[in-house]
């Protein structure tokens, strides 16, 4: 096959796509997952006033604004020494786990669950939640729609807009709540935790029953043995919020756990040449292309690998259906990729019954919710774990506060080098010499990237709305011969 | 008659923002009680869960169009996107799945929704600014709601 060298530049023009190249025999010779990168971000931040990091951040993505808007809260505690009061911590946790229940739900839904649902080779005029509701029928749409409303009302409500968050303050928040608004809050996070567990209802019933599905679901076309990381609080239990990042290996060992301030100690980050993405590995394992295994420093994040890289879940339920799930898929750590779909269920009843618990704690109406900084700002690190995965933020100021540097490690990026080799192997496994390329084929490749929730780019909302994310194979002349979009 | 007027898009990506800088400005403008005026940045199902309880909305955003021409404004309705319809959009569902949805839900939905789109340049680098074009295309595309909530409907 000819080497192709790919220009980064018209590469990069629009949103992401998938090409894949064949060789001459018709095999696949090589696949690129290609993510826009946010190019000029940093750039745009410098000379700003490190508060304003909350509402700009928010806005890079279309998807998870309430994550940008905690990492940069978090961030500027850090930068200016300031250590916000234990309800402010608490009112940002429930805030936080409100926005999870909407994502999650949203994914699993919308996103995850038609593949399931409507089958890989549906249609993909049906295999949407239009057909998802006309197959599992009103009720359960319903409640998705309900669900979701009534957790954007509770980030409304803490946030204090509908949809970009004005919440997070360096040393706590803006605003607390009341004693009827605490109740009303309680109120949804139980409906909540009754809808994730129908939904794993759901899960079971549709796709753990269905023998073929879990055979997809285990085969060796969508399984890559890498490390995992993950935030996890004292006693190594996932949360989302705060705590250290947990690394483990292949096997499920812990390989590190880091500070937030410790993470360039940990992360480096690859150059190829036909991208503008730069691929997060295992600093102290070293970047060995894009392979897994134990010697290669490519590791993943978002639901699966926080269940791996953690020990368990911190509330009851969840935890009950974090065992089920490693004792039907054989122990830990799970290398799956698409039992990402089971675990991102597990973190939906978890978050549900976080606010719970929040929305129950004596301290949730306290009215010391901030604490206001007096040091002078220098630099600061702050990392969540967004519903797709690990975000970090890392800012510079001058000792007025004005952003003199600004580094983003998103989610998807830190997911950038397994995204790239779990399509490959998935294409690899699927596209042979003799078998037409359909759309469902295509599809079974999609479903390689999907149950990682990538995110891509920031202008998503010009008309008529969404972000397709296409994929075009070249045979080994260069031709293109199928393309879905 | 409650009615929304939703400003959408993204202000910090040059022509993307141009719904929500003509949201700001109809902010100051409109005076009814009846009316809301808003602004998003997320699309799809976001977008039902705002546009409920309302008779009518009237979304403005940015558009990019096949060989369009820079700072245009157009008052569509939502069915000139039913053919967007499409299961592989990373995040989320469009326009016309979302009110699909809604309407096969049983959510309230507004009964009549317009949409004036702002044909764009670029929304693709980071900026506040929009092009000179479309940001002189904002005040247009105001007026345009305006009438449009005056009941001037020029359909």
């Amino acid at each position: 096959m000819k080497k192709i060298t790919i220009d980064p530049v018209t590469r990069l023009e629009g949103h992401g796509k998938i090409e894949i190249f064949l060789n001459d025999k018709g095999e696949v010779e090589n696949s690129y997952f290609q993510i826009p990168e946010l190019r000029g971000f940093e750039k745009f931040c410098e000379g700003r006033l490190a508060e304003d990091m909350p509402q700009i951040t928010q806005r890079i993505c279309g998807v998870c604004p309430e994550a940008h808007h905690m990492a940069a809260a978090k961030t500027l505690d850090d930068l200016f020494h300031v250590d916000p009061p234990s309800p402010a911590k608490k009112l940002r946790e429930l805030f936080y786990s409100a926005f999870y229940v909407t994502d999650h739900t949203t994914h699993f839904y919308i996103l995850g669950g038609p593949d399931f649902v409507m089958g890989p080779d549906a249609p993909v005029a049906e295999r949407n939640i239009l057909g998802v509701v006309a197959k599992v029928g009103l009720e359960l749409g319903g409640a998705v729609i309900n669900t979701r409303m009534k957790n954007h009302h509770v980030i409304h409500m803490l946030g204090g807009r509908p949809v970009h968050p004005v919440f997070g303050l360096p040393g706590g928040v803006s605003k607390g709540i009341n004693e009827e608004e605490r109740k009303e809050v309680e109120q949804i996070a139980k409906d909540s935790v009754e809808f994730a567990q129908l939904s794993l209802k759901v899960f079971d019933d549709i796709v753990l029953k269905n023998k073929a599905y879990v055979d997809m679901i285990v085969s060796d076309a969508y399984t890559h043995q890498t490390y995992y990381m993950g935030l996890v609080d004292e006693n190594n239990k996932i949360n989302f919020y705060d705590g250290k990042l947990r690394v483990v290996d292949p096997d499920g060992k812990e390989f590190a756990k880091f500070s937030p301030h410790e993470y360039l100690e940990h992360v480096a980050e690859h150059v190829e040449p036909w991208t503008y993405i730069k691929f997060p590995f295992l600093k102290k394992i070293g970047w060995k292309g894009f392979v897994d295994g134990k010697d290669s420093g490519v590791f993943r994040v978002a639901p699966l690998a926080r269940l791996n890289a953690a020990d368990g879940m911190a509330t009851p339920l969840a935890q009950e259906a974090y065992e089920k799930m490693y004792d039907t898929l054989g122990g830990k750590p799970v290398h799956h990729t698409l039992a990402m779909h089971w675990a991102r269920l597990i973190e939906l009843l978890y978050a549900a019954e976080r606010m719970v618990e929040l929305s129950q704690d004596p301290e949730i109406t306290s009215t010391n919710f901030r604490t206001i900084p007096t040091a002078t700002p220098d630099e600061g690190v702050g990392i969540v774990e967004a519903p797709r995965g690990t975000l970090i933020h890392h800012y510079f100021t001058d000792e007025k506060g004005v952003i003199k540097q600004a580094n983003l490690i998103v989610a998807t990026v830190n997911n950038a080098a397994a995204l790239n080799m779990s399509v490959k192997k998935a294409a690899m496994a699927l596209i042979k010499p003799g078998v037409e390329i359909t759309e469902g084929l295509l599809n079974r490749i999609e479903m390689a990237w999907r149950p990682y929730d990538p995110c891509f780019g920031c202008a998503t909302h010009v008309l008529p709305g969404g972000t397709p994310l296409p994929i075009n194979v070249y045979n080994s002349k260069g031709k293109l011969i199928k393309r879905l979009a | 008659m409650k009615t929304l007027i939703l400003g959408m898009g993204n202000p910090i990506m040059t022509d993307d923002g141009a719904g929500i800088w003509a949201a700001r400005a109809l902010q100051d403008k409109v005076n009814q009680e009846e009316v809301t005026v808003m602004e998003t940045g997320i699309a799809g199902l976001n977008l039902l869960e705002l546009l409920t309880g309302f008779d009518k909305a009237i979304l403005i955003d940015a558009i990019q169009t096949r060989e369009g021409k820079v700072g245009r404004v157009y008052r569509l309705k939502p069915e000139a996107f039913n053919d967007t319809r499409h299961a592989i959009n990373p995040h989320g569902i469009d326009l016309s799945t979302a009110l699909e949805l809604g309407s096969r839900l049983g959510v309230s939905l507004p009964q009549e929704i317009i949409l004036f789109a702002i044909e764009a340049a670029d929304v693709d680098t980071f900026s506040e600014n929009c092009t000179p074009e479309v940001a002189q295309a904002i005040p247009m595309a105001t007026d345009m709601v305006m009438q449009e909530l005056n009941g001037g409907s020029h359909a």
